[in-house]
């Protein structure tokens, strides 16, 4: 507490002599282990007050166990966090504050129910009084800090304003509020996580303006984004992340968009493509002018039979939503999908099934498994109404014979059909998903996501199964932001922007960066 | 790839620069070159306001309540009316300023009319039996203390099982109401203490109405004042109010904004616990007459007056006058139906009306 006060008496904005510039962080070796993953490897990172830096790096890096440390949501595993010179095994959400790190997260944190006054200026409030809550508070204050920080990043500060409940604001607004909150809290460092996903270009540059007002005071900001060419706009150091390893740190400025992009996937050297060469069938499904509200607009493609067609886009794009009204989840509200050249309706799930559409969804623990029940059990639940015998009543010996079978196509790893799915790998789950779907004999399949959270081996043998399920003739929609995924497996891959499709590319005549760059360019 | 970006980079560094030289002059040193962004709020409509502050909703209801029997019955308008009313609310409304804290931090409590059952009919027979002059000061502390316990108990479970508020509750009613029938009694007294019979007859303010009759005011309703000011200022002007506010807006987001869970926890559900307890005593003295099976079952007629002064039954939200006024809205319910000859058993179709009602109309607004 001393140390701190004594920084904060220092004019921030002064240059220090050299002899007594400390950082104002050091993340010293942090190991983080969640159940079967090893999310941070003994990172270690240094940053300098009144710096930008850009954290980079893929899905599942890091990035975010990184923050949740730094922020004291999560304790380190092993290592520890230098807050000017002062060291730390863990931290918690509170300390974090006091020592002025705020986190404006994905998800704003902001407070619903209240005012955006509240939101701005009682974090502040609690943190400066060590959290406690048995006093009052002074609202003249909370207003003056409020107005404050709200004009500092471009919002009005008057009392009808700040009176304003976040919810009833735009995701625009509240992003600046959330913001405008780190600094009523005289932040020392700010981390944004994705703050411009859904900001206009007028937004992004007011935010740009705001972060280089802070660093003239001195704040330093550790910037998290997929647009790389906001974070060349800004400048500063950018800092790269893979497997939970730092691969590199350094002026954004030396490092090309191709450097970046190769630092990031690093994974040239399995470039091998197990997708051969496809012979073209007939269209098996015709999507034309897909429409939900506010999520995919005037979407068309057309699927082949034995075609492995991917899908891909950012979090923002409409991919998943897409995923889910061909499966029926949420359906679409507007164009049509012909199966096999007739017209069919895709309401439900159910829809979905009779046509003989699979959906492997992304949260397979959630939306897909039955995770207590037995294999068998999990394999035939597409397919139950066929099992019935003639009393109603499930045939046990062909269930039996179908389980066994699909564990022994899809070389699931399981001493007996009866064990627990829980019991088994991702990987192993995920084919037990894969294998209720085979148990229909379907026309089409969405696989979304296939491989999150599975291990390389298990990937392995997950896209020689999708290879020879093409070659059955059915039709294969992979949707996926695994770009090196994509380009191994797929004939075509369909990139999404903004809820349409943008872009059609043949995976054979297309490298890894390129693809990484065309996700990532603003152009929509 | 580099050339092409290097000179954009430069350029808004450059530009920055710029602006908070020109500027630093005039404005303060935060707010050189932000321009402003429009906050495109939306338009405060009649809805909106309506959504903001539910409790005219609630008002209104109670308008066309008055309207409709004062028309069927004139004497309905007249001070001894509203002095009914106020002293069958009392009890309620404690429970109810209660319920609000419990349900704006998002929880529920099903157990606070076991706690006032517990509390009353246990410190009353101790106090009859060891201390019958005991005064009433006294006797209105321990039932606030024994409330606030059983209640600490609530927000103990509550956090340390994580678990739903609601189950939690739900366990302690039964356990609270077991160990009174169990261990304390199962007869109810007419011959309760002395001081706490004297304070039930206090009359605050009285007159004689045109039949003769006294109208009377009781003083506890000072405690429903007291307890309404208390709560609003708790709820409104303390960082504790703030909380409960910030924990039923979102326990995740509130967590990581520092606030301190357990703390909210066991402050929400002891102070429902300490009004629950001075509920039980009042209403002792107000009947005369300690009953170890009255109050519980009414648990439900409380929450749905909060509901219907606007407060949501996910939580973060509701104020101290709506909680206010549903309480007069259920109150009147209840009692005036008699007025104008309406069997009572169409009281319970009435409010589950109303409360329909409200519950399409707030549903509506914020689908939205």
């Amino acid at each position: 507490m001393m140390n701190q006060e004594d920084q904060a008496s220092r004019p921030p904005a002064q240059p220090v002599p050299a002899h007594s510039v400390q950082p104002f962080l050091q993340v010293v070796g942090v190991h983080k282990r969640f159940t079967g993953v090893h999310a941070l490897r003994g990172v270690s990172l240094s940053f300098e007050r009144g710096q930008i830096y850009h954290l980079l790096g893929e899905n599942g890096c890091g990035k975010s166990t990184l923050i949740k440390i730094i922020s004291g949501a999560q304790p380190p595993d092993e290592g520890q966090l230098v807050i000017e010179g002062v060291a730390h095994a863990r931290l918690s959400a509170l300390e974090a504050l006091a020592a002025g790190i705020e986190t404006v997260y994905q998800d704003l944190s902001l407070l619903p129910n209240m005012s955006v006054a509240e939101n701005v200026a009682l974090t502040a409030e609690l943190a400066t009084h060590e959290g406690r809550l048995a006093r009052t508070f002074d609202r003249r204050v909370l207003a003056a800090t409020a107005a404050r920080a709200l004009e500092a990043v471009g919002l009005p500060g008057n009392a009808e304003f700040q009176a304003t409940l976040i919810e009833q604001l735009p995701l625009a607004t509240r992003q600046l509020v959330a913001i405008a909150r780190a600094i009523a809290s005289e932040a020392k460092f700010v981390i944004m996580d994705e703050p411009t996903t859904s900001l206009t270009q007028k937004e992004v540059d007011n935010l740009i303006a705001v972060l280089a007002n802070l660093r003239a005071q001195g704040v330093t900001v550790l910037f998290v984004s997929h647009k790389l060419d906001e974070c060349y706009a800004i400048g500063g150091e950018v800092i790269v992340l893979r497997d939970g390893q730092k691969m590199a740190q350094g002026p954004i400025a030396q490092f090309t968009k191709a450097q970046i992009s190769e630092l990031m996937t690093g994974r040239h050297l399995s470039n091998e493509r197990y997708r051969e060469s496809a012979h073209a069938q007939d269209v098996v499904l015709d999507v034309r002018g897909f429409t939900r509200a506010g999520q995919f607009s005037d979407v068309s493609f057309k699927l082949h039979g034995g075609e492995i067609l991917g899908v891909t886009g950012l979090l923002d794009s409409g991919r998943n939503e897409l995923a889910r009204a061909l499966a029926g989840v949420a359906p679409a509200q507007a164009g049509e999908v012909l199966l096999d050249g007739k017209p069919i309706a895709l309401r439900t799930p159910s829809d979905a099934k009779r046509h003989r559409i699979g959906y492997v969804p992304e949260d397979r623990l959630n939306e897909g498994l039955f995770l207590d029940k037995p294999i068998r059990d999990n394999v035939i639940t597409a397919m139950i109404s066929s099992l019935r015998d003639r009393f109603g009543q499930i045939d046990r010996v062909r269930a039996q014979a179908l389980a066994e079978q699909t564990v022994k196509d899809l070389q699931i790893a399981t001493p007996g059909v009866d064990k627990p799915v829980q019991s088994l790998s991702g990987g192993n789950q995920q084919r037990v998903l894969i294998g209720r779907w085979l148990a229909i004999d379907p026309r089409v399949l969405i696989l979304h996501g296939p491989t999150v959270g599975v291990d390389v081996g298990s990937k392995d043998i997950i896209y020689r199964i999708m290879q020879r399920l093409s070659q059955r003739g059915i039709g294969i929609i992979l949707i996926s932001d695994d770009l090196p995924e994509l380009l191994q497996n797929c004939d075509r891959i369909l990139m999404m922007k903004k809820g349409r499709v943008a872009a059609e590319y043949r995976a054979d005549q297309l490298g890894e960066a390129d693809l990484y760059h065309a996700l990532l360019s603003e152009a929509a | 790839m580099n050339s092409r970006i290097q000179p954009r980079m430069n350029s808004s560094i450059d530009s920055s620069n710029d602006a908070s030289n020109d500027s630093s002059s005039r404005q303060t040193m935060t707010t050189p070159n932000v321009v402003e962004v429009a906050p495109s709020v939306e338009p405060q409509g009649l809805r909106m306001r309506l959504a903001r502050n539910p409790e005219w909703f609630t008002v209104a209801l109670i308008v066309v309540t008055c309207l409709i029997v004062g028309a069927i019955n004139p004497r309905f308008f007249q001070f001894a009316t509203l002095f009914d009313l106020l002293h069958s609310a009392t009890t309620m409304s404690l429970f109810a300023l209660g319920t609000l804290v419990v349900l704006a931090s998002g929880g529920i409590d099903v157990s606070f009319t076991a706690i006032a059952a517990l509390t009353m009919y246990g410190i009353t027979k101790a106090v009859f039996a060891w201390w019958p002059d005991a005064p009433f000061a006294l006797i209105l502390v321990t039932g606030a203390l024994g409330g606030v316990l059983l209640g600490v108990v609530n927000g103990l479970l509550v956090h340390r099982l994580k678990a739903p508020s609601l189950i939690v509750t739900i366990g302690t009613q039964y356990l609270y109401r077991g160990l009174l029938l169990t261990f304390i009694g199962t007869t109810f007294f007419m011959n309760i203490p002395h001081s706490m019979d004297h304070f039930g007859r206090i009359p605050l303010f009285f007159y004689h109405t045109a039949d003769g009759l006294r109208a009377v005011l009781p003083a506890s309703v000072l405690a429903l004042v007291a307890t309404a000011l208390v709560t609003w200022w708790l709820l409104n002007r303390t960082m504790m109010g703030r909380g409960v506010y910030a924990m039923g807006g979102s326990l995740a987001i509130a967590e990581r904004l520092g606030y301190n869970l357990r703390a909210i926890h066991l402050f929400v559900f002891g102070y429902t616990g300490m009004l629950a307890g001075i509920a039980g005593i009042l209403h002792v003295s107000n009947n005369r007459l300690a009953n170890p099976f009255d109050l519980v079952g009414s648990e439900l007629d409380v929450i749905a007056a909060v509901i219907l002064g606007g407060a949501r039954i996910t939580g973060g939200t509701g104020t101290v006058a709506g909680t206010l006024l549903g309480v007069v809205l259920v109150t009147l319910i209840k009692s005036v139906l008699i007025l104008v000859g309406v069997p009572s058993t169409w009281q319970k179709v009435i409010i589950g009306a109303f409360i329909l009602l409200a519950g399409t109309l707030f549903a509506l607004q914020r689908k939205r």
